[in-house]
């Protein structure tokens, strides 16, 4: 990891070729954020908690197929407008037979939702807006 | 400790199932939906083959007297853990004085008929004749080798073992859907005496759709539809049978045997369900109609190579997500932004 700062440019040259809009390495030496803007690859300061905007952004944990309901059910997990506990399981990713559950980070009203169901979604994509209770 | 509050009619402790015995005339048992059972323990990290409850009479409620982590497979039955909604095909965790109630199977048309309540570790109960199911006829096995009844104690052998929760599968209703003409349906092998029912009777079987009567159980299931007539009465002599067998008695009104089956009969054989499909004729409600597809030897094989592909697929991605910290697939937990 000690030489990941020489990689980076070779990092970015590789992520520019991929349709990859964040690469986030966490080792035990640190974390390294390289984003998309634009045609660039940028390095992304790693904190980004401080954002005193004023819904909570629900991302994508994982790579995987987002869902607005389970499989088995037809109404959605949640509806925009609706408020949720901290916790909640307000989306599901599933990876093959696997799913995975979106949890709302803390309690909130449904704000938005940033993607359809059943569209494969990259790790950090934004799924879920929450208004913060 | 898990203690069964509801009066539980013909819920039972279940497993695989009791093979290899009927060279001594011990039927099979096992849950009705075997598919359920081994996926729900993959989610617990359990053996495949771990005990545990099969519900087919709903509500159900049982408390759970110390914290334990369960999986739900099998039918959908709306089920909640005190107040909070679960998810259906999901490993839960429960704490100490919690109650789970499981209700009615709901999805409509696609709804099962069995709910799995699979728990750490599996529900330790003494294996009898290398089996942990309930040996109901001869009353043996499972809890005392009886239905469950109020105020029965059960053990979860992991009950205390650490266990990731909160995460779920894909049920293989969906996985592996098998319909014909929009209606479930079962794959068929023809059996001894298929040849000896009037080719009009063999058309029907295969183009008719099959009710599954009220008077259907563990033992087996009583179809209606057009009668199938044999050429010529027969009489046979009782030979052994297995799971699956459907006999055609006096009536032409067919029977499947099912995990309960005794393991002889003298009724002619028309067919046998395929040991893959049969998980999903054990999740077709009573009123229900199935369609029987005829199929081979050598698809009846690759139909259980599909099964086990899926389990196999189910357990190593399962595997995977419960040994990675944090996840497989998830990064560790942010710590949560201050107030």
């Amino acid at each position: 990891m000690q030489d990941t700062a020489q990689r980076v440019t070779q990092l970015a040259a590789w992520l520019a070729t991929t349709d990859i809009g964040l690469l986030e390495l966490r080792t035990p030496h640190g974390t390294l954020r390289l984003g998309r803007q634009g045609d660039d690859i940028v390095e992304l300061p790693t904190e980004e908690e401080e954002d005193e905007t004023e819904s909570v952004n629900v991302k994508a944990s994982s790579v995987g197929v987002f869902l607005h309901s389970h499989p088995l059910a037809t109404a959605p997990l949640t509806r925009i407008g609706q408020r949720v506990e901290a916790g909640q399981v307000i989306g599901l990713l599933q990876i093959g037979p696997l799913l995975l559950p979106v949890n709302a980070p803390q309690a909130g009203i449904v704000d938005a939702r940033h993607v359809e169901s059943g569209i494969a979604v990259g790790y950090g994509a934004p799924l879920i807006d929450l208004h913060p209770l | 400790m898990i203690e069964i509050l509801s009066s539980a009619a013909l819920a039972t402790v279940q497993d695989l199932g009791r093979t290899g015995s009927l060279r001594w005339g011990v039927g099979t048992s096992g849950a009705m939906d075997n598919l359920a059972l081994a996926a729900g323990n993959l989610l617990l990290g359990n053996e495949l083959g771990a005990a545990a409850i099969e519900v087919p009479v709903f509500p159900f409620k049982v408390r759970f007297a110390e914290d334990c982590a369960f999986a739900l497979t099998g039918a959908d039955c709306a089920a909640r853990l005190d107040d909070q909604p679960l998810l259906p095909w999901w490993v839960h965790q429960a704490r100490a004085g919690q109650v789970l109630t499981l209700g009615l199977p709901r999805g409509g048309a696609q709804r099962g008929s069995r709910a799995m309540l699979c728990v750490a570790g599996g529900i330790d109960v003494p294996e009898v004749l290398g089996s942990r199911s309930t040996q109901l006829r001869g009353a043996f096995g499972g809890h005392e080798g009886r239905a469950l009844r109020r105020g029965d104690v059960l053990r979860a052998a992991g009950a205390t073992q650490p266990c990731r929760t909160g995460f779920g599968l894909v049920p293989p209703a969906l996985a592996l859907p098998l319909q014909r003409d929009g209606m479930p349906a079962v794959r068929v092998l023809p059996a001894a005496e298929y040849l000896a029912f009037e080719p009009e009777s063999r058309r029907a079987f295969w183009s008719a759709d099959w009710k599954i009567t009220p008077q259907s159980d563990r033992y087996g299931y009583r179809l209606e539809g057009e009668a199938l007539r044999p050429i010529a009465p027969m009489e046979l002599r009782s030979h052994g049978i297995v799971p699956g067998v459907i006999q055609v008695p006096h009536s032409g009104q067919p029977i499947v045997q099912m995990r309960d089956a005794q393991p002889s009969g003298g009724y002619p054989k028309f067919g046998t369900v395929i040991e893959a499909d049969m998980w999903r004729l054990g999740q077709a409600p009573i009123g229900s109609r199935v369609r029987f597809i005829e199929t081979t030897w050598d698809e009846a094989l690759a139909a259980l190579d599909e099964v086990r592909g899926w389990l196999d697929k189910v357990a190593r991605v399962v595997a995977l997500h419960r040994g990675a910290p944090g996840g497989l697939f998830t990064r560790p937990e942010r710590t949560a932004p201050k107030a």
